[in-house]
C-alpha cells in the first residue's frame, strides 16, 4: 500500500488547512444525487442483501463525464477518494485502491469521514480494537496486536472504560439488523484502515515525535512585541491612511477628481509632502517606492556607495525574473560587481563571499542572497540614516507639495457637494460642516 | 452501598453513552431521518441525566474526607471512567451537531450519503432508555429547533466538565485500572455468557456432523454386507 500523504502524516494539521478534504466530501455528495449521480446496485451476500454498492468502473465513468477529464485522470481521483477513505472496497477491505472494473465500493458514512473525526484518538482506536477482538475471540491482525499491546500501556488508566465502552457497543450494535451491523462494522474497519495503516506500525509515533520537534523549533515571536510593533505601524501610518484621515485633493471616488492618483503616481516629478515623509519611517519604504529609490540613489553617487544599490536591484532582478535568464544574469553579476577587481565591486565579508562564490557554480534563483541581505543591513544602517539627515532630504521635505483641498461650493441648489471627504471613521466632534459632509456623503456611499 | 449505587449509574451511563455513539454514526447516511434525530434527542437527554446524577454522586463521594485508601481508590477508578465516557460523550454531541447542520432533512435539500444502511435505529435507542418500543412523535421541522438545544446542551457539558475538574482533583496516572489486557475475552455477564453459548454451539456442529456422518457410513457398509451375505446364500 503506498504511503498516504494524506490521514496518516499531518501529526495535527487543523481541519481548516485541508480543503483537499471539503473539496473530496463535495465530490463525494454530489455523486449521491438520486437523478445525475453515480449509478447504484445491490450487493448479495448468501442471505442478506445490502443496498447502494457501486462499480469501480462507474466510479470512473462518472467522474470523467462530471470534470469532463480523461479516464486516466479520473482514475487517479477516484483512486484519492479511496485512500482517504470516502468509498471502501467490499471485496478486499485492506487494500485502499480503485479498481477500474467490476469490484464492488461503498460510500463512508459522514461519521467516518477524515475531517468529521479528527484527529483519530487513542481511546477510540483501543475501543475499536477491543471490540475486534471480542469478536474474533482473540484472533487479532499482527500489526493490530502490536498495537494493542501499545495502547493498553500507554493508557492503562482508562482500560477499565475502554472494556466497558467496546461491551456495550457490540451490544447496542446488535440491536440492528444483520444488513446494518455488517454495514457498520466494515465502516469502522475502513476508519482504521485509513488512519492507522498497516505498514508503519513503530515508524508512525517517530514520525509523530519528528514533526513535533520540528513545530518546537520554529522561530516564534512574543505577542507583546508583534503588538508593540503593530501599535507603532498603527500610530505612524494612521495620519498616512485615506480612510483613517482622509485624503487631499479629494476622494476620487467620489467627487470624480483624479487628481489625487495623479499626484500619487509611481513616477511623479515632485512627490506629494506625505509621500516623503514616508520614506523616513523604515529603508523599505524608501525602497519600494520608485521616486524614494531614484532620490536614494543620487545621493549615494555623491557619497561614492551608489554600486550597493545597483547591486541590490540586480539581485532582486535575479529573484524575481525569469528562469530562462538566470545563468546570464549571473554571470553578468559576477563580471560587474563580484570579480575581484571589478568595476563595481562590493564590499561583502569574506565569509560571504566565499559561500557565495561556491554557489556560482550551480547558478539559481536564490544564489545570492546571502550577499544582497549583507548589502541590504550595510544600506540600512550606514547610508539611510545619513540620507535621512543629510541636506537633500530636507530639501525635498521642503520642496514636496500639500495638495490644497478642492474647494467647496456653497450654491446650496448643488446636488453633489465637491469636498474633500472626510473620513467615515472620523466622530462627528469637530463641529458641523464634517457632519454634514459625512451624512451627505455616507447617503452617497451607503 | 454508595460504591455499587455508583457503579450502577456508571453502567447506565456507558451503555447510554454506548448507544448514542452508535446513532450518531448514521446521521447523514441513507438511514437518517426524522425518526432518528428525535431517537438522537431522547438519547441525549437521557445520558446527560444520567451524566449529572452520576457526577454529583462520585463527586460527593470523593469529596469526603473520610475514605479510607482502598475506598478512595475504588472511587477514583470510577471517577476515571466517568470522565473518559462523559468525555466520549461530548466529543460525539458535537459531531453530531456538525453532521446534523451540515445534512439538514428539509431545505436546502441536500442528498443523504447512500450508505448502504437501511433499517431503523429505534432498538438502539429503545436499548439507552431500557424501554420495550419507542414512540415516535416529533413535527416536521423537527431537526431545526434540536440542532440549536443540542449546540446549548454541547455548552452545557462542556461548563459541567470544567466544574467537575476544578471540584475534585484525581491525578489520572496514578489509577490501576482493574481490567488486563484481554479482560474482555474472559467470561463475565451476558457478554461472557453469550460467547460461552457460542463456542459449544460452533464445536457441537462439527462433532454432530462427524458423528452423523460415522453412522450414516457404517450403515451402508452393514447393508452392503447383508445384502453380500443374501446374495451368497441365494446363489
Amino acid at each position: 500500500m503506498a504511503a498516504i500523504a494524506g490521514p496518516g502524516t499531518p501529526g495535527g494539521r487543523l481541519r481548516a488547512q485541508s480543503p483537499h478534504l471539503s473539496k473530496m466530501e463535495r465530490v463525494v455528495v454530489s455523486m449521491q444525487d438520486p437523478d445525475q449521480g453515480v449509478r447504484m446496485r445491490s450487493q448479495r451476500l448468501l442471505i442478506t442483501v445490502i443496498p447502494h454498492a457501486v462499480t469501480g468502473s462507474d466510479i470512473v465513468e462518472w467522474l470523467a463525464q462530471k470534470f469532463c477529464i480523461s479516464e486516466e485522470e479520473a482514475l487517479h481521483l477516484g483512486d484519492l477518494l479511496a485512500q482517504h477513505g470516502y468509498i471502501y472496497p467490499l471485496q478486499e477491505p485492506y487494500s485502499l485502491a480503485l479498481r477500474p472494473d467490476e469490484t464492488p465500493y461503498r460510500f463512508q458514512t459522514p461519521y467516518f469521514w477524515t475531517s468529521t473525526l479528527w484527529p483519530a484518538a487513542e481511546l477510540d482506536y483501543a475501543i475499536y480494537l477491543t471490540k475486534k477482538n471480542i469478536r474474533k475471540q482473540g484472533a487479532l491482525v499482527e500489526h493490530e496486536k502490536e498495537h494493542y499491546d501499545q495502547l493498553h500501556k500507554k493508557i492503562n488508566h482508562t482500560w477499565d472504560l475502554v472494556v466497558m465502552q467496546a461491551r456495550e457497543q457490540l451490544r447496542a450494535a446488535k440491536q440492528r439488523r444483520k444488513g446494518d451491523r455488517l454495514v457498520t462494522a466494515c465502516q469502522e474497519q475502513t476508519y482504521w484502515l485509513v488512519n492507522r495503516p498497516p505498514i508503519q506500525s513503530s515508524d508512525f509515533y517517530k514520525r509523530e515525535i519528528e514533526l513535533s520537534r520540528k513545530a518546537l523549533g520554529r522561530t516564534r515571536v512574543k505577542s507583546s512585541i508583534c503588538l508593540e510593533a503593530y501599535l507603532k505601524f498603527s500610530s505612524q501610518h494612521s495620519l498616512h491612511d485615506p480612510i483613517m484621515s482622509g485624503c487631499l485633493p479629494s476622494n476620487p471616488w467620489i467627487t470624480d477628481d483624479d487628481t489625487y492618483w495623479a499626484m500619487n503616481a509611481p513616477m511623479v516629478a515632485v512627490p506629494t509632502k506625505l509621500r516623503v515623509e514616508r520614506w523616513a519611517f523604515s529603508f523599505r519604504e524608501l525602497l519600494d517606492d520608485p521616486v524614494g529609490r531614484a532620490y536614494f540613489m543620487d545621493f549615494l553617487q555623491k557619497e561614492f556607495s551608489a554600486e550597493n544599490l545597483s547591486f541590490w536591484e540586480a539581485c532582486e532582478e535575479l529573484r524575481f525574473g525569469g528562469q530562462a535568464q538566470i545563468p546570464d544574469l549571473v554571470d553578468a553579476v559576477y563580471q560587474q560587481f563580484l570579480a575581484p577587481g571589478a568595476a563595481r565591486w562590493v564590499n561583502i565579508d569574506s565569509r560571504t563571499m566565499e559561500r557565495t562564490l561556491e554557489g556560482l557554480c550551480r547558478p539559481h534563483r536564490y544564489v545570492l542572497d546571502d550577499a544582497q541581505l549583507h548589502i541590504y543591513m550595510l544600506m540600512k544602517k550606514d547610508s539611510y540614516p545619513r540620507f535621512l539627515k543629510s541636506d537633500m532630504y530636507k530639501g525635498l521635505l521642503a520642496d514636496a507639495v500639500i495638495p490644497l483641498e478642492t474647494k467647496r461650493r456653497v450654491f446650496p441648489f448643488m446636488r453633489k457637494p465637491r469636498h474633500s471627504s472626510p473620513s467615515p471613521a472620523l466622530l462627528p466632534t469637530s463641529g458641523e460642516p464634517p457632519a454634514t459632509g459625512s451624512t451627505a456623503g455616507g447617503d452617497r456611499e451607503g | 452501598m454508595a460504591r455499587e449505587e455508583s457503579k450502577a449509574l456508571l453502567d447506565a451511563f456507558n451503555k447510554t453513552t454506548a448507544c448514542y455513539h452508535h446513532l450518531v454514526l448514521t446521521v447523514g447516511g441513507s438511514a437518517d431521518s426524522q425518526n432518528l434525530r428525535e431517537e438522537l434527542q431522547k438519547t441525549r437527554q437521557r445520558a446527560l441525566e444520567l451524566a449529572v446524577t452520576t457526577g454529583a454522586r462520585l463527586t460527593v463521594a470523593l469529596r469526603d474526607k473520610g475514605l479510607t485508601t482502598e475506598e478512595r481508590a475504588e472511587f477514583e477508578r470510577l471517577w476515571v471512567a466517568f470522565s473518559g465516557c462523559l468525555d466520549l460523550l461530548e466529543a460525539d454531541m458535537q459531531r453530531a451537531l456538525a453532521l446534523g447542520a451540515a445534512f439538514p432533512l428539509h431545505a436546502p435539500r441536500r442528498p443523504l450519503v447512500r450508505t448502504g444502511v437501511a433499517g431503523s435505529c429505534s432498538g438502539v435507542a429503545a436499548r439507552a432508555l431500557s424501554a420495550r418500543s419507542l414512540r415516535h412523535e416529533a413535527e416536521r421541522d423537527f431537526d431545526r429547533a434540536d440542532l440549536q438545544e443540542l449546540e446549548q446542551e454541547v455548552l452545557q457539558v462542556g461548563k459541567m466538565i470544567n466544574e467537575m475538574e476544578m471540584k475534585v482533583n484525581v491525578p489520572r496516572w496514578t489509577v490501576q485500572a482493574r481490567q488486563t489486557a484481554g479482560a474482555e475475552l474472559l467470561s463475565s455477564a451476558s457478554a461472557g455468557a453469550s460467547s460461552a453459548v457460542s463456542v459449544p454451539e460452533r464445536t457441537g456442529p462439527c462433532d454432530l456432523s462427524k458423528a452423523l456422518a460415522a453412522t450414516v457410513f457404517s450403515a451402508v457398509l452393514l447393508a452392503a454386507v447383508a445384502l453380500a451375505l443374501c446374495v451368497a446364500k441365494l446363489s
